[in-house]
């Protein structure tokens, strides 16, 4: 019976989820349908990073840069690709039938409204006439999805060889060197400037005969929840399968694994591609979601944050580092605000973080599972854990007393 | 640029033969079961440096890989990018300027000792704990802070010497008590992955200093007086002083070098401070004890060594020596509670060029990484661009080195215990 | 039977405070939303400045009677400098806290960013201190801006760099951001009307180290510097120039706005002596009444010597909010936007208006979109620090001619 409870759970959480947006109804609705959103962005980031690091062992740094990667994919490829009815002969430009394929020159980051690229030159001249579109959002997604798997494949190949701190610091490079390319290549990036990026539904939607607005935050809410439950898919079927039990095998002996048969190097590429995957699709839309995107999203505190998300829910298990990263983002949105104990003004801004940060560390040292693992293997693994508890304590009775 | 075409041409060249060199020699190497541990390396440089020209008899023969072998190519490969971008860019200060490239170069002599001698906390950490501390930057900061404060608001006019020792003597404490309270269920296999835990410990540790920091002080700059002037030297004569002309912040040599104060005084300060502590490490019962546990933990237990007080000392010291680093530069850099993060990630750098838990490869590759940034910020022919990448240079020579020999300059495949394998 | 006790008392209690509070407010609250960012990467300095004087502003419309009958609450929000913050911030303060118009904003990309999100949700804002023209180019019913464009603030700057006697050669030293990026491009347009020639070197935000780029330039042999940077970053290249000998005392050197913070500046750059700097708004013997006052109490809530610009524009943010809120009879946003085109505000900067809007196209006057819903009249100046020390009011203002109080030191060479 105790081992239903979290797949109980589990399932009131999802309907917790599924209903939240239509109960809420307060006038901060908006904001706190923000905070959610935002929330499960960090959840796809920490629960697959859970699986690279806690499960397979390779403690990468570079996932937010992956997440770059698939949010700059879908900046850049929203930014430069249109189609357009007419040619605009200005740009560079394909025919497809009856449409033409616009690329857009950069122009960097001007002030004046004067200095414009070429498409909006033409639009000033066709005024309301022509249309251009740009391209659907969701191409741009995929392209960003599958540029952070091939980043992932890369990196993926390179660290082989690698292990441990190394692998850290290599990775850490990666992100840090993608960020200074993003930041100064200001002509194509537009540098700190960040890059805007349509809404993810820019146009609305109408679900059930209800039109949603695009600033709405109903749609994103479920594109953003329902990418959340199916990395969670991917991820719980992964790890019940061979993969898992094999990238587990890398993770305690990568050099025993080999020995006994298994393809370490096949093994230690794809779980790279699929997180890194995982997160570049998170990036892309998040990056929609919020319509700028800039490098300071690449910045080591984002990392951080991620990597505390899962540590606190419980680096070895992909749920826990999620509801972990889900409780922690909306704790810290909620504790932006100030307070007075004894006439002393705090200001939670920023201890808010100094507090995470104890926590943190606090919970590596006294609760290496995190603290929302231990609960879920309380309920599933109780009965094992017992049997094992009994199994060692017995012997080791004896041997202090032998001592 | 005026020829880049060239120069990319050149590095493209390079970057082909290179690959194919670190593939086809490790491979050839690996079949005839040879030693393959700079294979690597040299099939890259001499690849690069040579292309077939090389690598063919390297192939034929696979001679045993000396030091000359690994040397020479790597230096032939860096000469030949910097002839390629001579020839491609003849009008660039640094190919055109002579006394361009020497302020260049002493500047980056002169900050890459600084870091170095940074880096040098952090090669110390690991080399005894195994541990890659991700809080080095936070006690950089803590120490310049910490000196701020007792010089310029505490006590005002007291001497910055009696500042820089007494923010020096707090992080000591402050990473002895870290490293008791939190790194201590390490060494007793209480841990399944202790070198991830050892991150992760030191990297919330950065979390928690960095924003207790901001927290108490603010995030306004700070910035204590230059702690000494300069006197006023002009050699060989005053009306032509083209050897040696000071004023109070600055030093100029042969009318071409100029070196600032807060700078000059840091370095030499960093090597004095080397200097006594590798007389520490060599000549004192400590010091050995704490070498003695780096190479053979259980070796030096069974000499009577206490490992667990070295890890304490270890750690405690390489934390003070971050923050040695700070208080000199406090001097020269506006100081934010984040000024931490850029030293931290260049000692990263630094310490995987040097070899991770090499001490003089810390040193050695603080000066090369002063100067491949002071080359990049220097010749990279966009001035838009230049600047913007000062935080990839350093980057890019760790993913080099991690690539093509990730031991590092001086670097042992092993440091104490079980927990350095790579 | 509990509840008419409890009303009872609240009752007495209210009346009490009613009959004994100085400003017998209604207790009804009006919230206008505050952005500055208190927390790095964004310039905190700034950021601190901009929300003491916006509580400031909070208090004055409070003993002045508040909004339509209610007080007025200013609710400070942490904007970090990042555009992506900012609109979660915007979203907050309209949403949660019920921001009826937002005032302050330090960082052009934070008001390019944010500015979308109020302009959708039809809550008014007048930025502070936001220079980027596209704040106002995209012509937003909503947005409005007392803060100068950056065009023509840079026009500050060149038009007084050519004054410079033998000037041929200038060095920009920019941030590489929405700021930065423009403002060094329009400046070296502006200097080359004058046949100067300009090298622009941009850096990160973070950078400290200098000495690479201060080579670069030295070997340039420049006649003038100018930095476009805001926060630390200007501190530390203007000590790192003058460490290398090409400092304010060296040649003509125009140091970032955050240089305005003399104590900070003194600090941070002590061979900073012979600098220009930047300054927005008359010399303070030009100050009218509200501006001494605000000044006043500024300088003795901050312990400061001097009050900054961007302090006085995020108090005048917040005071014209509220007089449009009183003059629309309604926090609704579409009236306070009709009371802000119409408005005649006298505030510390002078009187403020906003010619051009949805009655007036800046069109029809010949003018770009970057003039829609934007003060024309904030004073432009550059002072120069000429004594180590000083502070930045008593120094010199050396251009334009009409508030100049002393003449340039052009140093060097």
């Amino acid at each position: 019976m105790r081992r239903r409870v979290p797949h109980l759970l589990g399932l009131a959480l999802l309907a917790f989820f599924l209903a939240f947006p239509f109960v809420y109804s307060a006038n901060d609705y908006p904001y706190v349908m923000h905070i959610m959103i935002t929330s499960f962005f960090y959840a796809i980031l920490a629960s697959s990073w859970s699986m690279l690091a806690g499960y397979a062992g390779q403690f990468s740094f570079g996932h937010i840069g992956f997440m770059g990667v698939g949010a700059y994919t879908a900046a850049l490829f929203s930014h430069y690709f249109w189609l357009s009815p007419v040619p605009t002969e200005l740009c560079t430009e394909y025919r497809f039938g009856e449409t033409w394929l616009v690329v857009v020159n950069p122009i960097g980051v001007t002030s004046t409204t004067l200095t414009q690229d070429c498409l909006r030159q033409a639009m000033e001249m066709w005024g309301d006439a022509v249309q251009p579109t740009r391209m659907p959002v969701w191409i741009g997604i995929l392209l960003g999805t599958l540029m952070g798997g091939v980043f992932g494949f890369l990196i993926g190949v390179l660290v082989l060889r690698l292990r441990a701190a190394y692998l850290a610091l290599f990775t850490l490079g990666f992100a840090e060197i993608l960020k200074a390319t993003i930041s100064a290549e200001i002509e194509i990036t537009r540098g700190q400037a960040g890059m805007e990026l349509p809404a993810l539904f820019e146009s609305g939607v109408t679900l059930f005969g209800h039109t949603f607005d695009k600033t709405d935050k109903l749609p994103p809410y479920f594109v953003m929840f329902g990418l959340l439950l199916v990395c969670l898919a991917i991820l719980a079927w992964l790890a019940g399968s061979k993969f898992g039990l094999f990238v587990r095998a890398l993770r305690e002996d990568q050099d025993a694994a080999a020995a006994l048969g298994v393809n370490t190097t096949r093994y230690k590429v794809l779980v790279f591609v699929v997180t890194t995957m995982m997160a570049a699709s998170a990036g892309a839309v998040q990056a929609h979601y919020v319509g700028i995107v800039t490098p300071n999203n690449l910045f080591l505190l984002q990392m951080s944050l991620v990597v505390a998300m899962a540590v606190i829910g419980g680096v070895e298990s992909f749920i826990a580092a999620a509801i972990g990263a889900v409780l922690i983002e909306v704790a810290l949105e909620m504790l932006r605000n100030s307070f007075v104990i004894g006439g002393v003004e705090i200001d939670m801004t920023i201890w808010r973080l100094v507090f995470f940060g104890i926590v943190l560390m606090l919970t590596l040292r006294f609760a290496r599972n995190g603290l929302i693992a231990p609960l879920i293997g309380y309920f599933t693994r109780g009965h094992v854990a017992r049997e094992t508890v009994e199994h060692r304590l017995h012997p080791r009775a004896e041997e202090a007393a032998a001592k | 640029m005026e020829h880049p075409g060239t120069f990319w041409g050149v590095i493209a060249w390079m970057i082909v033969w290179g690959v194919a060199g670190s593939v086809a020699i490790r491979r050839r190497y690996l079949q005839h079961d040879l030693d393959t541990s700079n294979t690597t390396f040299v099939g890259a440089m001499l690849g690069a440096a040579t292309g077939p020209v090389g690598l063919v008899p390297l192939w034929l023969k696979t001679p045993e890989l000396t030091n000359r072998l690994i040397v020479l190519p790597a230096i032939g490969a860096v000469v030949l990018v910097a002839a390629a971008f001579a020839f491609a860019d003849p009008d660039s200060n640094c190919v055109a300027n002579g006394s361009f490239v020497a302020s260049q170069i002493t500047n980056g002599i002169i900050i890459g000792i600084i870091y170095g001698f940074m880096a040098l906390g952090l090669t110390l950490i690991f080399s005894i704990l195994g541990v890659v501390s991700f809080s080095h930057g936070e006690f950089y900061m803590v120490g310049g802070m910490l000196t701020y404060y007792v010089t310029v608001v505490w006590l005002p006019g007291i001497n910055p010497l009696l500042g820089i020792a007494c923010a020096c003597a707090v992080v000591f404490v402050l990473g002895a008590l870290f490293e008791r309270m939190f790194l201590t269920p390490m060494y007793q296999g209480r841990i399944d992955r202790p070198v991830e835990y050892g991150i992760l410990i030191t990297f919330g540790l950065a979390f928690t200093l960095q924003y207790f920091v901001q927290a108490i002080v603010g995030s306004n700059p700070v910035k204590t007086r230059r702690y000494f002037d300069f006197p006023r030297v002009r050699l060989p004569s005053p009306e032509d002083p083209w050897l040696v002309k000071t004023s109070r912040g600055n030093l100029e040599l042969f009318d071409t070098i100029s070196i600032s104060n807060p700078r000059l005084t840091a370095a030499v300060a960093c090597v004095a401070v080397l200097g006594a502590l590798l007389y520490f490490l060599h000549r004192t019962w400590t010091g050995k004890a704490l070498r003695a546990v780096s190479q053979d933990r259980e070796a030096a237990a069974i000499a009577g060594i206490d490992p667990s007080r070295m890890n304490m000392l270890a750690f405690a010291l390489g934390a003070m020596i971050a923050a040695l680093a700070g208080a000199l530069l406090v001097q020269a850099f506006s100081w934010l509670p984040q000024v931490g993060n850029i030293p931290a990630m260049r000692s990263f750098v630094i310490v995987v060029l040097g070899g991770l838990g090499s001490l003089p490869g810390a040193f050695v590759g603080g000066i090369l990484v002063g100067l491949v940034e002071a080359a990049g910020t220097g010749c990279i022919p966009d001035p838009q661009k230049a600047a913007s990448y000062i935080p990839a240079y350093g980057m890019v020579v760790l993913t080099l080195t991690l690539l093509l020999r990730p031991t590092g300059l001086f670097g042992r495949r092993y440091a104490s215990g079980a927990h350095g394998k790579f | 039977m509990k509840k008419p006790i409890l009303s009872a008392i609240t009752a007495a209690a209210a009346a009490v405070s009613l009959g004994t509070g100085p400003a017998a407010l209604a207790e009804c609250e009006t919230a206008i939303g505050g952005l500055a960012p208190l927390s790095a990467p964004g310039t905190v300095v700034g950021g601190e400045a901009m929300r003491e004087a916006m509580l400031i502003a909070e208090e004055d419309l409070n003993a002045a009677g508040g909004v339509l009958g209610c007080k007025v609450k200013v609710v400070i929000a942490d904007t970090e400098g990042l555009p992506e913050k900012a609109a979660a911030v915007m979203e907050k303060l309209i949403t949660q806290d019920g921001a009826v118009a937002v005032g302050g904003g330090y960082h052009s990309s934070v008001g390019v960013a944010s500015k979308d999100i109020a302009n959708a949700r039809g809550i008014p804002v007048v930025f502070a201190e936001t220079w980027n023209d596209t704040i106002t180019g995209d012509k937003q019913k909503y947005i409005f801006r007392i803060a100068p464009l950056s065009s023509w603030a840079s026009s500050t700057i060149w038009k007084h760099a050519l004054l410079v006697p033998g000037i041929e050669k200038a060095a920009i030293l920019t941030e590489n951001t929405d700021y930065g990026i423009p403002a060094a491009e329009e400046t070296r347009k502006g200097l080359a009307t004058g046949g100067v020639e300009t090298v622009i070197f941009s850096v990160d935000i973070g950078t400290q180290d200098y000495a690479g780029i201060v080579e670069r330039i030295k070997a340039e042999d420049p006649d003038i510097i100018i930095t476009l940077a805001t926060g630390e970053a200007g501190y530390n290249f203007a000590q790192q120039s003058a460490d290398a000998g090409i400092g304010p005392q060296d040649l003509p050197f125009h140091s970032g706005q955050v240089s305005l913070e003399s104590k900070s500046y003194w600090e941070n750059v002590p061979d900073g002596n012979y600098a220009f700097v930047q300054r927005i708004g008359v010399p303070e013997n030009l100050f009218n009444e509200k501006a001494k006052n605000f000044a006043a109490v500024y300088k003795e809530r901050t312990g400061k010597a001097a009050v900054e610009s961007y302090a006085m524009e995020a108090y005048d943010s917040i005071a014209i909010i509220a007089q449009a809120i009183n003059e629309a009879g309604s926090t609704d946003g579409d009236a306070i936007v009709a009371a802000l085109e119409n408005i005649s505000h006298d505030g510390t900067l002078g009187r403020i208006y906003f010619p051009y809007g949805t009655q007036k196209d800046p069109s029809v006057d010949g003018k770009g979109d970057e003039w829609w819903h934007q003060w024309p009249d904030p004073a432009l100046t550059v002072i120069q620090y000429q004594e180590e020390g000083q502070n930045s009011v008593d120094s010199p203002i050396v251009w334009p001619d009409a508030y100049k109080t002393g003449d340039a030191v052009y140093v060097g060479r």
